[in-house]
């Protein structure tokens, strides 16, 4: 294993970017390379701006991204979020606890509900874990997505009461069915304003009359139980709040969302219902977060500062080992590509392509998300994957690629194939090949600079231009790009 | 509903008219504008969303919630839109309709039928980037928001261009992607300058004469106006659009009231739940207005079913009706003015 001190501060910042956001340009890892490692990872945490395309404008032109009911509505409203964020590590966020918190529109209908609950991941989700457990327990999307506006006094549904315990906490092994059923009825009487007219036209998926009605939390106490109750070890007349501090002050709870950020953010853990039976694949690492957990009175924001400032976070092994998620590679592609500078159609072919990819935003398959790694990747996603980025970065129309063609065609000269491919690959955030993959596309390129007096009927700058597009596609074509 | 202690005019809610049709028939889908003819027929203009093209249409209908039909289509031929963004009506009752993603507006006769589309995408005198507002002057010439272009323009109602005013910035006279126009009694020239947000009037030949509103969410403060509307009697409506109410002031710009919306079951909704009997059930324990745990207006209009959210355009009529079209409810709501 190559330690951290040996790597370029460019390799482990443009590391860092690519797990901790959508990766970065050229400009903004030499921008992060001036003011240090450390100093990048505390930026990431706490983001001097937060700011992304206004929703004022996306509202004008896109009316359905108002309302918010339909998916494609719904999905390319948060890829524009996610392509034009000064925050990136706030969207990534929100995309881990979307996949650890999966809640999908094909139950809800309405997809406005999600995207609060988006929200409240991003204004949550770096921060407290007894505050975004206890967000998501009064969460109208997640209540109704697991039934718990049908779990009453005296007749309890345990499946919210199941599921916070199994998926988004300690995991299989921590607690009893027992501590499953206490927990249900701790969480009688949480439920949403206007239930039954809300829930009867979610089970007909209908905006008759008038469009859905925004959904807000309800604690009902008529109906709450408040009967004593034993949950792991503690007694009384608990409610759902006392259970989130419970659930809070266990170790296997550090040990579960560590295990989960792990997952995300460093290297590709096993699916969830395997972890009871089979541990982490770096326990160290797990204690490490773990620790950082009760240390910063269960910070996930100082979970990921000690994850990202660790050794097995920066180890070369960990470098370009993740397959990128579906979302990850497409908006990895636009960002690269200049973003989007005002509304556009082609927000929604961004979306499309996620969900062709494997990945349709606010659909997860399950309630355990997507398990991701390989399951990324079949035939039919591998292509989706590789043409979708070489399309967007083969658009020299786009911001971004045009700058890149502008300032590299002027490289395009014969006996400098080599520095021409280097060039391109410094510019798609220093994009690391292996050497014969590197030499293939070099080859390619002093192939095309030579050929390049004998095309007819095309101007010499033209002719620059679409050789560095095809530098850049054959670039992102690449195994190597499909690696985070 | 705040009003002003001195309020020298009296609203009175009167129907609301709308039903979500997204896929065409009785009803509208996200309609981003309305028109009223001179018979009192309103034509309302239902963008509809990015997968939904069959709800883009322009459906025919009156305050007494007759249906008559609908027309126009999605697509790039003619009579068809692509992003349809304002409507207005002319003398001989011939309805124009523009496109702000096609960069051309589209004229039908009285009877709906298409007479002729025109419009250039360009900057020069004459082109249009993102025709949003139209208004008839009272010479019978077209004027059109070219807001991407920053500016007003007039044409005669055969798209021949006759002269323009204004430009991108913040200072008097110019624009910050203005959007709804209407013409005020007087002849006079009101134009919501969405993103200065305030409101700007100008004299009919385009010299500018005042301009009214900041930022912010109070009396007399706006968050992004889309329209702006002008009653017989003077007195000025604007569609506060992201503070989701409509503002109303007199002619010096006085405030008299804002309105949040009171929309009720129209005859059409009423009908669609006597025919679910599921959700009429559902209905009967239904809160209208609750207490809700939001600042957001937009969040706040999303819970409450009778308040407008997104109210995108407003007219007033020849009898000092109001209509506030509100683009998430796909509806309108009708309020009778006496000042």
């Amino acid at each position: 294993m190559v330690t951290s001190s040996s790597v370029s501060q460019t390799q482990l910042i443009s590391h860092l970017l690519r797990r901790a956001g959508f990766g970065g340009t050229r400009e903004e890892i030499d921008s992060f390379v001036k003011i240090g490692y450390e100093a990048t990872v505390d930026h990431l945490l706490d983001p001097p701006t937060v700011e992304s395309m206004p929703q004022d404008i996306i509202r004008r032109y896109h009316v359905d991204q108002s309302d918010l009911r339909i998916q494609p509505a719904t999905g390319s409203n948060w890829i524009y979020r996610m392509v034009t964020t000064t925050a990136p590590l706030q969207e990534k966020i929100a995309l881990f606890w979307h996949r650890v918190f999966a809640t999908g529109q094909t139950k809800l209908i309405q997809g406005k509900v999600i995207m609060t609950q988006l929200q409240m991941f991003r204004d949550l989700g770096l921060g407290n874990y007894r505050d975004l457990l206890l967000g998501l327990s009064r969460d109208p999307a997640m209540l109704m997505w697991l039934d718990n506006q049908d779990n009453h006094n005296g007749a309890i549904n345990e499946n919210y009461g199941r599921e916070i315990l199994e998926l988004f906490s300690m995991g299989v092994g921590n607690y009893t069915e027992k501590d499953i059923y206490e927990c249900s009825r701790a969480f009688t009487g949480w439920t949403i304003a206007n239930e039954p007219y809300n829930a009867q036209k979610m089970r007909n998926n209908t905006a008759r009359p008038y469009g859905y009605i925004g959904w807000q939390f309800r604690y009902d106490d008529s109906d709450h139980d408040h009967g004593d109750k034993e949950f792991l070890g503690e007694k009384g007349d608990l409610n759902g709040e006392d259970i989130v501090d419970i659930i809070c002050k266990q170790r296997a709870t550090a040990r579960f969302i560590a295990r989960h950020l792990y997952h995300a953010f460093v290297s590709d853990e096993l699916p969830v219902p395997q972890w009871p039976h089979i541990g982490p694949r770096d326990p160290e690492a797990i204690e490490i977060m773990a620790d950082a957990y009760f240390k910063s009175g269960y910070s996930i924001g100082e979970m990921l500062r000690a994850t990202f400032n660790s050794d097995f976070f920066k180890a070369e092994a960990a470098r370009n080992a993740r397959i990128k998620s579906p979302v990850e590679v497409v908006v990895g592609s636009l960002r690269l590509a200049g973003g989007y500078e005002w509304p556009t159609w082609d927000v929604y072919d961004a979306n499309a392509s996620c969900g062709f990819m494997g990945q349709s935003l606010l659909a997860p398959p399950s309630v355990e998300g997507w398990q991701g790694g390989e399951d990324w990747v079949s035939t039919g996603s591998m292509m989706q994957r590789v043409n979708y980025a070489s399309k967007v970065l083969g658009d020299a129309e786009r911001p971004g690629v045009r700058t890149m063609v502008e300032e590299l065609s002027r490289e395009v000269k014969p006996g400098n194939a080599a520095a021409l491919v280097d060039a391109c690959l410094e510019r798609l955030g220093y994009l690391e090949l292996e050497a014969a993959t590197r030499q293939e596309i070099v080859d390619f390129a002093a192939d095309q600079v030579g050929g390049l007096s004998g095309s007819a009927g095309e101007s010499k700058n033209f002719a620059a231009e679409r050789v560095v597009v095809s530098i850049l596609q054959l670039a992102v074509a690449t195994r190597e790009f499909q690696m985070a | 509903m705040t009003t002003s202690a001195s309020s020298s005019i009296d609203i009175k809610y009167l129907t609301t008219v709308g039903f979500t049709a997204d896929f065409g028939g009785r009803g509208f889908h996200l309609p981003t504008d309305l028109a009223v003819r001179s018979d009192g027929h309103v034509f309302v203009m239902s963008r509809s969303s990015h997968t939904a093209t069959p709800g883009l249409r322009i459906g025919e209908c009156d305050i007494d919630h007759e249906f008559y039909g609908e027309f126009g289509s999605h697509g790039r031929g003619e009579g068809q839109f692509i992003r349809p963004s304002a409507l207005a009506v002319d003398s001989r009752n011939h309805l124009f309709a523009a496109d702000d993603e096609l960069n051309r507006i589209t004229e039908f006769d009285a009877k709906n039928n298409l007479v002729q589309t025109w419009g250039v995408t360009g900057d020069a005198p004459g082109q249009l980037n993102g025709p949003s507002g139209l208004a008839f002057d009272r010479e019978g010439h077209l004027l059109v928001v070219d807001h991407m272009n920053h500016r007003v323009q007039k044409f005669t109602s055969n798209g021949e261009y006759i002269t323009q005013f204004g430009s991108q910035g913040h200072r008097r006279g110019q624009f910050n992607y203005p959007w709804g126009i209407c013409i005020g009694p007087d002849g006079r020239v009101y134009v919501a300058d969405w993103r200065n947000d305030r409101i700007q009037c100008f004299a009919p030949d385009g010299e500018f004469v005042c301009l009214f509103g900041e930022s912010g969410n109070g009396e007399g403060q706006f968050n992004r106006p889309s329209d702006v509307a002008v009653g017989p009697d003077g007195f000025i409506y604007v569609a506060d659009w992201m503070n989701q109410r409509v503002q109303v002031f007199d002619s010096e710009w006085r405030f008299q009231q804002s309105l949040r919306g009171q929309a009720t079951l129209s005859p059409w909704a009423t009908e669609y739940l006597a025919a679910n009997a599921d959700e009429q059930r559902a209905r009967e324990s239904f809160q209208p207005v609750i207490e809700v745990d939001t600042d957001d207006p937009h969040e706040v209009s999303a819970r409450i079913e009778s308040y407008f959210w997104d109210p995108v355009a407003i007219e007033v009529d020849e009898e000092g009706r109001l209509y506030v079209l509100e683009t998430n409810r796909h509806r309108f709501q009708v309020y009778e003015t006496r000042s």
